[in-house]
C-alpha cells in the first residue's frame, strides 16, 4: 500500500498525535516527537509547491462540495500552513532543547500544542464556514488552556480573561454563522461568497459587523485588542510566541479571506479595514512607550505589527497584499524569536523588567545580540528581512499615488524605534546585571539561531520567496479564480 | 383558535422575539455581573439563545424530525438536518469551553480566593 | 591569537582603499518585484569614497590599543560595508540599505562607551532613524514620480513635486549633516561615543550627509538653478540653503567657544565646518561645489587629527576638560603639533588647506553677489578663531591643574602614527593646493556637469578673483616659524620662571586654589554678556525635543488607560461599537 498524501494531514496528523499520547510512557520523547511532527509537517508543505501553483488542490471529505466538507489548499495557504508548522517546530525545539519549565514539557504542552496548531491549520484550509467555527473553538481552548498551564495566579487569571472575551467573540462569529446560513442555506465558502449578494443590505450589514467585530476581537485589532497586553504578561514567553506568531496570523488571515471572498468588490470595506489597521497600528505603538516590561512592550509591538499587516491587506492592491504576507511570515518569525529570547531572559534574571535587565548584554551576550537583530528586523532596516516587507507594501502603496498609509507606518516605525531602542540601550548599560536564576546551555540557542539565520537570508534575497508571496496574494485576492475552482462554474 | 401560530411567520417571530430575549439577558448578566461563575452561565445562556435561533428559524411548523424509520422513508417533510447538526456540534464544543473555564476559575479561586472578575488584578503594571 | 584578530580588523579597515583601487564593472543585485540594486564607482562617491579609504585605517589603528574587543571590530567593519554600499549605489534603494545600515552600527558602536547616557543614544538613534525615514519617503515619492528607483534627473515634474522632493530629501540630509536646528544629536553623541570613534563620526559619517546633498543636486537637470529661479547671481532655491549653513556655523561657533569639554567643542566645531560645507552647496556654482568638496577633504583631515589626538590625551590623563589640563606641551609634543596643525587648518589660516578650502567658498559667495552671506560667514569664521585657541591654550599651554595632567606621558605609537600621516597630508595639501583641485576635484565637477576649476600649477591656487601659490606661502611660514622657534629656544632660558601658579605679579588681586587659572574658564559667561552672542549662548533646541517627548509620553500614557480594565470593560466598548455602528448604519441606510 503506498502512503497517500493529502491537505487532510495538516489536521489530521497532529489530531492523532495529541490523542494517542497518553499512550507514551518516555516522556522524554515528547518534544522530540513534536519537533519530528512539525518538521514533517513542513517538509510536506513544501512538496507541495509545484503543484498548487498549478491549480489549487481540493480534498475532498465525504460528499463534494458545495454540500460536502472540503479542505482549500492554495498558494496562501498552504504559505501559512508552512509557517504554522515552522513556528511549531520551531518552538518545539526550544522546549526540547532548553530548560523549560516541567509544566512547558509534559503531556498537556504536548497535546496542546499539537491541537492549536492543528487547529489553525484547519481555520487556514477549511473550505467550509461551520468547520471554520470548529476549528476555531479548537484553537481558542486549547490557547485558554495554554495560557493558564503555568497554572499560578497570573496564568489562571490571564486564561480566564482570555476565556471570557474568547468565548463572547466566538458567539458573536457563530451568530453570524446561523445568520448567514439561515439567509443562503449555505455553508461552503464558495457558495456563501456566491449568494451574499443577494442577501438584503441590512441583513449584509449585520453580518459583516459581527463577523468583523468577532474576528477583530480574535485577530487583536483595535479597538477590540484591550485584552491581548494582559493575556501576553500572563503566559508563559515560550506559548506567547505562539499566539503571536501562529494564532493571530491564522485570524488575519479568515478576516480577509472572508472580506475579499463575500464582498464582490473588496473597495466597500477598504477605508474601514485601513483606519482599523491604522488606529491599531499607531496606538499600540505610541502605548508601547510607557511599557516596562518585556512581554507587555512585545505585546504592545506585536498588536503594531498586526496593524501594519491589516493597513496593507486592507488596501488590497496585490502589491500589498504581497508585501503583507510576506510581512506576516516575518513577524512570525520575529516574534518567535524575540518571546523565546524573553523566556531565557526570564530564567536568568527572574524577572524581566527594564530596571532589571540592565547590563544583559554582559550577562548574555549572545541573547542581547540576537534581541538586537530582532528588533532591526522587526523594524524594517536593512540587511534584514523586515526591511524588504515592510519596503513592498510601501511599494504597493507608492505605485498607488496613495500617500498617507506611508506616512502612518513610517511614524509607527519611529515611535517602534523609540522604545525597542530603549530596551538596546539599558541591555547595554554598563552597570552591572543582577542575575539570579540558572544559565542556559548553548542548546538552547540553536533555534534562535537558525531564525537568525533565516531573517538575514530573506532580507538579502527576498526573491527566493517572491513568487510564492505573488502566487498568494493572487490566490487570497483571486475571488473569481476562488469560486471556479470550488464550485466549477464562472461566477 | 391557536391555528395562526402554525403559520411559519408567526412561528418564527415567537422564537426569534424569545431567543433575542435570552440573548440579550444572558449580555445583560455577562456585563451587569461580577462573579466569575454567573459569567460563564451568562455566556452560556448566550450561546443557547444563538442555537434556539438556528434550530427555530430553519424549521418550519409540521417538519419532521430528519431521520428515516419505519414509516418514513422519503426525505420529503422533513426538517432541514444540517442545523440539528451544527447545533450539536456546537453544544459539544459549547460545554468543553464551559468545562474549562469553571475548572479555572475553581483553580483560580482556591489560590486567591476571589470570585468576582473585577477583582483580578494580578497582571497590572 | 590576539595579534591575528588586530591584523585582520586592519585589514578589514583598508577594504574601503581596496574597492577604490581595485573596483572594475557594476554590480546588479535583483532584490524583488524588479527592484534591482546597482552599484558601481561614479566620480562623484568616488571622491568621497576616497575620504574613506583614507580615514577608515587611521581610525581603525587608535582602536586596536587596548584589550580585543571583537564585536566593536565587527561592527566597525560593518559600518565600513554599509558606507561603502552608501557610496557604490547607483540607486535609491542600494543607498537606502548602505545608509541604514551605517546608522544602525554606528549607534551599537556608541552603545560600546561606558558614558553614554539614555538621553544620548536616543537622541542619535532617533533623529538618525528620522533622517532616513523622510529620505524613505523621499525615495518613495520619487519613484510614484518616475517608475523607478534609480538616481537620475527627473525631468517634467511640477512645482509641487519638484518642493515635495526636495522638502523630504532635504530634510533627510540635513539632519544627517547636523543643521540647525536639526543637530540636538551630533554634540551628545560626538561627545558621549567611545573617543577614538568620535573621529568617524565627525570626519567621515557627517560626509555621508554631504554627499547626499550633493547627489539632490543632480536630481534637477538643472540644480538648484533650475527651481525657484535666480536670487542676484545664485539660485534662490539655494539661497535658503545657504543661510540656514551660516546660520548653523554661526551658532555653532559660538556654542564652541563656551564649552568647557574638548570633545563638545569638537563636535560644535564640526556643525559649524560642515554649516560652510552646506552654504556651498547652496551656492551651487562649480566654484562653490569646488570649494565645498575641499572644504569636506579638509575638515575630514583636520577633524581626524584633532579627535584622535584628543583621544591621546584623554587616555593618558583621564580628562576631558580644559580647566582638569594643562601643561602637556612639554610631555605630549607630538599631539601638540598634531593639535597645532590641526587647528590651522581649522580655523583657515594660510598656509594649511583650510585657507584655500575657505577661499573657493568666499570667492564663490562673491560671484553669487550674496554678500550678506559672505559677511555672516567671515564673522564665524573669525569667531572660530577663539575656540581654536583654547583649544591649544587649554591642554597644553598655561599651568597643569590636574595632578593627572602634571605626570601624563605621550600618547601610545596607535594614536601618534595617524595624526603624524594626518600632518604630513595637510602639510602637503597646503604646499599643493593646486594638485588637490586638478587631480581630486576636478573630476568630480566634471561629472556634475560643471566647469572644472583647473590650477596652472600644482602649487598655486587661482580664481578670477586671485589667488596664491602654495610653495612659496609654505616657504615663508615655515622659515618664519623656525626663526621664532629658535629665538624662543635661545632667549628661553632668561625668562622668568614662575614659582607657583599663584605668583601673579601683574594681577590686580591675589588668586586662591579656588579662582580658575585658565583663560578659558569662564569664557561661556563672559561671552553671554555680548547682546546677540548672548540670546544664541542662553537658548537651545533641547527644550523643544524635551516637550515633544513629553507630549508623546503623556499621550501614550492617556492612551494606556485604554489597556487597563477588565474583561467587562472590553466586552462593553465591543457591544457599544456594534451597537452605534448598526444604528449609524440603519440611519444613512449605507
Amino acid at each position: 500500500m503506498t502512503l497517500h498524501f493529502t491537505p487532510v494531514w495538516f489536521i489530521a496528523v497532529p489530531l492523532l498525535l495529541a490523542f494517542l499520547s497518553p499512550l507514551w510512557v518516555r516522556l522524554r520523547l515528547l518534544m522530540p516527537i513534536l519537533l519530528g511532527a512539525h518538521v514533517a509537517l513542513f517538509a510536506l508543505a513544501l512538496s507541495w509547491i509545484p503543484t498548487v501553483r498549478v491549480a489549487p488542490l481540493l480534498e475532498t471529505i465525504v460528499i463534494a462540495p458545495p454540500l460536502g466538507i472540503h479542505l482549500h489548499l492554495d498558494a496562501v495557504s498552504l504559505l501559512l500552513v508552512a509557517l504554522f508548522n515552522v513556528a511549531g517546530a520551531v518552538v518545539s525545539a526550544f522546549l526540547w532543547l532548553s530548560h523549560a519549565e516541567p509544566h512547558l514539557r509534559g503531556r498537556p504542552a504536548f497535546i496542546l500544542i499539537l491541537l492549536l496548531i492543528a487547529g489553525s491549520s484547519g481555520m487556514v484550509l477549511t473550505g467550509d464556514i461551520f468547520n471554520l467555527y470548529v476549528f476555531l473553538e479548537i484553537v481558542g481552548v486549547s490557547a485558554y488552556a495554554l495560557t493558564a498551564l503555568r497554572r499560578d495566579k497570573q496564568a489562571l487569571e490571564a486564561g480566564l480573561k482570555y476565556l471570557i472575551v474568547g468565548s463572547v467573540a466566538a458567539i458573536f462569529i457563530l451568530f453570524a454563522i446561523v445568520l448567514l446560513y439561515l439567509q443562503t442555506g449555505q455553508l461552503n465558502l464558495a457558495a456563501l461568497a456566491r449568494d451574499f449578494g443577494h442577501i438584503p443590505a441590512p441583513m449584509q450589514a449585520l453580518i459583516g459587523l459581527l463577523m468583523l467585530i468577532g474576528l477583530a476581537i480574535k485577530a487583536e485589532l483595535f479597538p477590540f485588542n484591550f485584552w491581548v497586553p494582559d493575556i501576553y504578561r500572563g503566559a508563559d514567553p515560550e506559548i506567547t510566541a505562539l499566539f503571536s506568531g501562529v494564532l493571530v496570523k491564522a485570524f488575519l488571515f479568515v478576516l480577509f479571506h472572508l472580506v475579499f471572498l463575500l464582498l464582490a468588490d473588496p473597495a466597500v470595506a477598504r477605508t474601514w479595514l485601513m483606519a482599523l489597521g491604522a488606529t491599531t497600528m499607531l496606538v499600540a505603538e505610541a502605548v508601547a512607550l510607557r511599557q516596562q516590561d518585556l512581554r507587555r512592550m512585545l505585546a504592545y509591538s506585536s498588536l503594531g505589527q498586526v496593524g501594519l499587516i491589516t493597513l496593507a491587506l486592507g488596501f488590497a492592491s496585490e502589491a500589498t497584499t504581497a508585501g503583507a504576507l510576506f510581512h506576516m511570515v516575518n513577524h512570525t518569525l520575529i516574534k518567535l524569536l524575540l518571546f523565546l529570547l524573553t523566556a531565557l531572559m526570564l530564567r536568568r534574571f527572574l524577572s524581566v523588567r527594564l530596571a532589571d535587565l540592565q547590563g544583559l548584554g554582559r550577562a548574555m551576550p549572545l541573547a542581547a545580540g540576537l534581541f538586537v537583530l530582532g528588533a532591526l528586523a522587526v523594524l524594517g532596516l536593512p540587511p534584514l528581512s523586515g526591511f524588504a516587507s515592510k519596503l513592498w507594501i510601501l511599494k504597493g502603496f507608492a505605485e498607488a499615488q496613495v500617500f498617507w498609509p506611508i506616512a502612518l507606518i513610517l511614524l509607527a516605525a519611529l515611535l517602534e524605534a523609540g522604545y525597542y531602542f530603549r530596551w538596546i540601550k539599558v541591555f547595554y548599560a554598563p552597570e552591572p546585571p543582577v542575575t539570579a536564576g540558572q544559565a542556559e546551555g548553548d542548546w538552547a540557542y540553536t533555534p534562535l539561531l537558525l531564525i537568525a539565520g533565516l531573517l538575514l537570508l530573506l532580507g538579502v534575497a527576498p526573491f527566493l520567496l517572491e513568487d510564492w508571496f505573488v502566487q498568494a496574494a493572487k490566490a487570497l485576492l483571486g475571488r473569481g479564480a476562488f469560486l471556479e475552482s470550488v464550485l466549477g462554474v464562472q461566477p | 383558535m391557536l391555528e395562526f401560530l402554525d403559520s411559519p411567520r408567526v412561528f418564527h417571530g415567537i422564537y426569534l422575539l424569545g431567543s433575542l430575549m435570552l440573548f440579550f439577558i444572558g449580555l445583560y448578566g455577562l456585563l451587569a455581573k461580577r462573579h466569575l461563575l454567573k459569567i460563564f452561565v451568562s455566556i452560556e445562556i448566550m450561546e443557547l439563545a444563538v442555537y434556539l435561533i438556528l434550530i427555530a428559524l430553519a424549521t418550519s411548523p409540521g417538519e419532521t424530525a430528519p431521520i428515516l424509520s419505519d414509516g418514513l422513508l422519503t426525505f420529503t417533510g422533513m426538517a432541514d438536518p444540517i442545523p440539528q447538526a451544527l447545533t450539536l456540534t456546537a453544544i459539544v464544543i459549547g460545554v468543553a469551553v464551559t468545562a474549562l473555564g469553571t475548572s479555572m476559575a475553581i483553580q483560580y479561586h482556591r489560590l486567591t480566593g476571589k470570585v468576582g472578575v473585577g477583582e483580578m488584578t494580578e497582571l497590572k503594571d | 591569537m590576539n595579534l591575528i584578530v588586530k591584523l585582520l580588523f586592519l585589514a578589514l579597515s583598508l577594504t574601503p582603499a581596496m574597492t577604490l583601487l581595485t573596483w572594475d564593472g557594476g554590480v546588479a543585485w535583483p532584490l524583488f518585484g524588479g527592484i534591482t540594486l546597482l552599484f558601481d564607482l561614479n566620480p562623484v562617491p568616488g571622491f568621497f569614497l576616497l575620504l574613506l579609504a583614507l580615514g577608515a585605517p587611521l581610525v581603525a589603528l587608535p582602536m586596536l590599543r587596548g584589550p580585543r574587543d571583537e564585536p566593536a571590530y565587527a561592527l566597525y567593519a560593518l559600518l565600513l560595508l554599509g558606507m561603502q554600499l552608501l557610496l557604490l549605489a547607483g540607486d535609491f534603494i542600494g543607498f537606502f540599505v548602505g545608509w541604514e545600515i551605517m546608522t544602525w552600527s554606528s549607534y551599537l558602536l556608541l552603545l560600546r562607551s561606558p558614558r553614554t547616557n539614555l538621553e544620548g543614544a536616543q537622541s542619535y538613534i532617533l533623529f538618525n532613524l528620522a533622517s532616513a525615514f523622510l529620505l524613505l519617503a523621499g525615495m518613495l515619492v520619487f519613484y510614484s514620480f518616475t517608475g523607478d528607483f534609480r538616481i537620475h534627473a527627473v525631468t517634467g515634474l511640477n512645482t509641487l513635486q519638484q518642493l515635495s522632493l526636495l522638502t523630504l530629501f532635504g530634510l533627510a540630509f540635513l539632519i544627517k549633516v547636523g543643521a540647525l536646528p536639526l543637530h540636538l544629536w551630533v554634540p551628545r553623541s560626538y561627545d558621549q561615543a567611545p573617543d577614538v570613534f568620535s573621529a568617524f563620526l565627525s570626519a567621515l559619517m557627517s560626509k555621508m550627509g554631504i554627499y547626499a546633498l550633493i547627489l539632490l543636486l543632480t536630481l534637477f537637470p538643472e540644480g538648484l538653478a533650475g527651481l525657484f529661479g535666480q536670487f542676484l547671481k545664485g539660485p534662490a532655491a539655494g539661497y535658503v540653503l545657504a543661510w540656514i549653513g551660516v546660520i548653523t556655523s554661526i551658532v555653532a561657533t559660538f556654542k564652541a567657544i563656551s564649552q568647557e569639554d574638548m570633545k563638545r567643542l569638537l563636535a560644535y566645531s564640526s556643525i559649524a565646518q560642515v554649516g560652510y560645507i552646506v552654504t556651498a552647496i547652496g551656492v551651487g556654482s562649480s566654484l562653490a561645489i569646488g570649494g565645498a568638496l575641499f572644504h569636506s577633504l579638509v575638515h575630514t583631515l583636520v577633524k581626524l587629527l584633532l579627535f584622535i589626538a584628543i583621544a591621546g590625551i584623554v587616555l593618558q590623563t583621564g580628562h576631558r576638560r580644559f580647566i582638569d589640563l594643562g601643561q602637556l606641551i612639554g610631555r605630549m609634543p607630538i599631539s601638540f603639533f598634531g593639535v597645532l596643525i590641526g587647528i590651522i587648518g581649522l580655523a583657515g589660516m594660510p598656509p594649511l588647506p583650510g585657507f584655500a578650502s575657505k577661499y573657493l567658498i568666499y570667492v564663490s559667495l562673491l560671484e553669487a553677489h550674496w554678500l550678506l552671506l559672505l559677511a555672516a560667514m567671515i564673522l564665524s569664521s573669525t569667531a572660530a578663531f577663539v575656540y581654536c585657541y583654547k583649544l591649544i591654550y587649554g591642554p597644553f599651554l598655561g599651568h597643569a591643574n590636574s595632578p593627572e595632567a602634571r605626570v601624563a606621558t605621550e600618547a601610545p605609537w596607535q594614536y601618534l602614527v595617524p595624526q603624524i600621516v594626518l600632518m604630513g597630508l595637510l602639510v602637503a595639501l597646503g604646499i599643493f593646493p593646486g594638485w588637490a583641485i586638478e587631480i581630486l576635484i576636478d573630476p568630480v565637477l566634471t561629472a556634475l556637469g560643471m566647469t572644472p576649476i583647473g590650477a596652472p600649477a600644482w602649487g598655486q591656487l587661482a580664481t578670477a578673483y586671485g589667488g596664491y601659490d602654495g610653495v612659496v606661502l609654505m616657504s615663508v611660514f615655515a622659515t618664519v616659524f623656525v626663526l621664532v622657534t629658535a629665538i624662543f629656544f635661545l632667549l628661553r632660558g632668561r625668562m622668568r620662571q614662575a614659582g607657583s601658579p599663584y605668583d601673579l605679579s601683574y594681577a590686580g588681586e591675589v588668586p586662591t586654589a579656588e579662582t580658575p587659572l585658565h583663560y578659558g574658564a569662564g569664557l561661556g559667561r563672559e561671552l553671554r554678556r555680548i547682546p546677540l552672542v548672548g540670546w544664541i549662548l542662553s537658548h537651545s533646541t533641547q527644550g523643544f525635543y524635551a516637550g515633544l517627548v513629553r507630549q508623546t509620553q503623556a499621550a501614550a500614557g492617556l492612551l494606556s488607560g485604554l489597556y487597563s480594565g477588565n474583561p467587562q470593560t472590553w466586552i462593553l466598548l465591543a457591544v457599544l461599537i456594534l451597537a452605534a455602528t448598526l444604528t449609524v448604519q440603519t440611519l444613512t441606510g449605507a
